[in-house]
């Protein structure tokens, strides 16, 4: 007897619903065993999950600061990964969208421009900081055919230096200079009031604040959809996504679609990391036990996986990913290891993973007779 | 179907949730013990800084019993991580937390919770709810740094720092100071790890320096990865912030290590009388604030007199390793003959702004 795996001809519609909610089901099982055995209450651990990540005073706040980079960064993936442009490196077009954002918030801030054209600045100069980040590794894929995989994924350990760099080991533009603080540990220099990204405040829970940046982010979402679902542009992308000389032989211009695809997902990226100036820290964040240290880039990649590329999906995963990392942080401490908080985090999030299998495949269950399965060739399974 | 395979994937989760939230009843509310917790930026058992801190919580925990409840939070990044992490223990009604290191706090962020107390260590940003702590480990590295310089036959010594910032620059100046006490015209090289916990890269650091020809390793970061290396390589080693011979019981010689217990007690205890005031606290080895980890093997008799005899000059006051005449590394004259450098001021000759090598260190103190 043994198990194959076969493709579903046709996907019943109650299936994309079934298939996650027992694959979280069965994520809390398994995680309930390894609580269990860890001496942990699996009812109440998940509820200070839950109560932590969206219910608790405060939470959901906290759970959209994680959740606005994660949205910029898995739509980032989809973007580029939809054409099957695998750019890993949304970690590092965010930190030099971050740098080039800061740096328009801090010039023109500093020279009194109003605060909307303070604020548009810092977002074109973003999303051209990580476009241009992005374009590296597009065009060594385009014109020299370089995996990129690796250059885009390299390039995100020369972003981080960049970025430690100019706030660590430089007299930098971006680094606070002035002040006996700053010459006790480096720290980048302070947005002026202008460049501070407003967010729209909602009265309940002590105050939810809307960044900016998640309306950018739901944005991008929008006109990635409407690119993909409904443009020549995305069309084409999908087509040389599917098959390289279909694409060609149709007249697609490859390096181009490349080019464009690259410049769109790392424009997002960069995106993000304005946003995470403007929003957020409200300086370059150089200290490599900051932002470097959240690996938002790297999962984005994850959310753009379990969104299958969707952007409206994206968003939604993006914050359920971000009451998850947040409620991680407040489960851990002396009575509860930091690693254990991961082990959950990881079930969750494999079982989400592997379920997707199920929406399209079947499991067979296949007999077979002895002599049969001896004399059968290739690895049985 | 793929929005409808998220929507649905949300739905499970927050349904499975809160059902389960429905069938647990929530935690009630009895005579609450004062809630004190501790923010880590590695990990609790790091071996070292973190560790130290984490010995401190337990001090804590132990002479106040259910007084107290306390906890920590390990490995939690500088920025958004941090500052939600604080929001969560704040919402849970923890009233006094301890961020130990510096970077976490800022004035502006402290005055957005003014029913909290915070402290932080190293820094010296103080508000009326947010003091700093730190103490004299100068003093105890540069002890240290006379056991390295003893056990140095080349008088070629390599040093393991985190960040070129002043903290880091007068330890390594105390360092090698100690060093070459006991080993006239001694070098100490210097690898930054850019990271205060970055076991891989801190191993690769005490082997970089090893292969240049050092043949004592001494350090600054938090994890015992050096000593490790060092005790593979058979190199004396010199640990920072915790006894950490079980991890390299040949090699260590000794390191400097701080006590932060009571003062977490005396701090906790104010706070919890409502006598708590912000401050700035410089401990020293007359407070029992820092101190030499015991000896390793390698440690000779003589060099352990030596080190005592100095130790105890500090403690009366009659020695001060950052007293002039102190030159840097292209041999000017920093400080003058008979000038004690000052913690907070002093520009670039006090312990706070320190931005320059002495004499004999070899490395830049940009990174």
């Amino acid at each position: 007897m043994r198990f194959t795996f076969e493709r579903r001809l046709r996907q019943p519609g109650w299936l994309s619903l079934a298939v996650p909610v027992a694959s979280v089901l069965f994520a809390f099982f398994v995680a309930g065993i390894v609580l269990l055995a860890t001496g942990h209450n699996p009812l109440s651990t998940y509820r200070q999950l839950f109560d932590a990540a969206f219910l608790q005073t405060g939470s959901l706040n906290q759970t959209l600061i994680v959740a606005t980079p994660l949205a910029f960064t898995g739509l980032a993936a989809a973007a580029a990964f939809r054409m099957k442009l695998f750019n890993i490196g949304a970690e590092g077009q965010m930190y030099i969208g971050a740098i080039t954002g800061a740096a328009a918030g801090l010039y023109l801030g500093g020279n009194g421009g109003s605060s909307a054209f303070v604020i548009a600045a810092m977002v074109v100069m973003g999303c051209l900081g990580g476009t241009a980040w992005a374009l590296i590794p597009g065009v060594l894929r385009a014109f020299c055919k370089t995996n990129e995989i690796l250059t885009s994924l390299l390039l995100n350990y020369v972003a981080g230096l960049l970025l430690t760099y100019l706030i660590f080991q430089s007299q930098s533009y971006w680094r606070e200079t002035k002040g006996f603080n700053a010459s006790v540990f480096p720290t980048g220099k302070e947005l002026p009031p202008s460049a501070v990204w407003p967010g729209w405040t909602i009265h309940v829970q002590g105050g939810i604040t809307l960044p900016l940046g998640a309306g950018f982010a739901v944005a991008a979402a929008v006109v990635l959809w409407v690119l993909y679902k409904r443009t020549r542009f995305g069309f084409e992308a999908q087509v040389l996504g599917d098959s390289d000389r279909a694409a060609r032989y149709s007249g697609v211009r490859v390096r181009r679609k490349i080019l464009a695809v690259m410049a769109l997902s790392g424009a997002i990226a960069g995106l993000g990391g304005a946003s995470q100036v403007g929003d957020f820290a409200h300086s370059v964040d150089g200290d490599p036990n900051g932002l470097q240290k959240l690996g938002y880039g790297y999962t984005g990649i994850v959310i753009a996986a379990l969104a299958r590329y969707n952007p409206y999906a994206v968003v939604l995963v993006a914050f359920l990913m971000g009451g998850l990392e947040n409620a991680g942080n407040t489960l851990q401490g002396a009575n509860f290891p930091a690693g254990l908080v991961g082990v959950i985090q990881g079930i969750i999030l494999f079982s989400a993973l592997g379920g997707e299998v199920l929406i399209r495949h079947r499991v067979r269950i296949v007999r077979t007779k002895r002599g049969v399965a001896a004399t059968e060739p290739g690895p049985a399974a | 179907m793929n929005i409808r395979i998220k929507l649905a994937l949300a739905l499970a989760l927050a349904g499975v949730v809160a059902l389960v939230g429905a069938l647990t009843s929530s935690a009630s509310h009895r005579a609450t013990p004062y809630k004190v917790a501790f923010i880590y930026v590695g990990p609790h058992n790091d071996g070292g800084w973190s560790q130290a801190h984490e010995q401190g919580r337990l001090y804590v925990q132990k002479a106040l019993g259910s007084k107290v409840q306390t906890t920590y939070k390990e490995n939690i990044a500088v920025g958004a991580q941090f500052a939600q992490t604080v929001q969560s223990l704040v919402a849970q009604g923890y009233k006094l937390i301890f961020a130990t290191s510096y970077g976490y706090l800022t004035k502006a962020f402290v005055a957005k919770y003014p029913d909290v107390l915070f402290e932080q260590a190293t820094g010296t940003d103080q508000t009326k709810n947010l003091a700093e702590y730190f103490g004299r480990a100068e003093d105890t590295v540069f002890l240290s740094g006379m056991a390295a310089g003893a056990a140095s036959k080349t008088g070629k010594i390599g040093y393991v720092v985190p960040f070129p910032i002043p903290e880091v620059i007068r330890h390594a100046n105390a360092f090698a100071l100690g060093a070459q006490l006991m080993h006239p015209g001694a070098t100490v090289s210097l690898v930054w790890t850019n990271s205060w916990f970055d076991p891989a890269k801190e191993k690769k650091a005490a082997q970089s320096l090893v292969t240049a020809g050092a043949d004592v390793v001494g350090q600054n970061v938090d994890s015992p990865a050096a000593g490790q290396y060092s005790e593979s390589a058979k190199i004396p080693w010199v640990g920072y912030d915790s006894d950490a011979k079980k991890f390299a019981p040949k090699s260590w010689l000794t390191a400097s290590v701080y006590n932060w217990g009571p003062y977490y007690l005396k701090r906790v205890k104010a706070a919890m009388n409502d006598t708590w005031k912000t401050g700035f606290y410089y401990g020293t080895i007359k407070d029992g604030f820092t101190k030499l980890a015991p000896y390793g093997p390698g440690v000779t008799a003589a060099t352990k007199a030596k080190i005592a005899a100095y130790q105890r000059k500090l403690v009366n006051g009659s020695f001060y390793e950052f007293q002039g005449p102190l030159y840097d590394q292209s041999g000017k004259l920093r400080v003058k003959k008979g000038v004690k450098m000052d913690i907070l001021t002093g520009g670039t000759n006090s312990l706070y702004g320190m931005n320059w090598l002495v004499k004999g260190v070899i490395g830049s103190a940009k990174g």
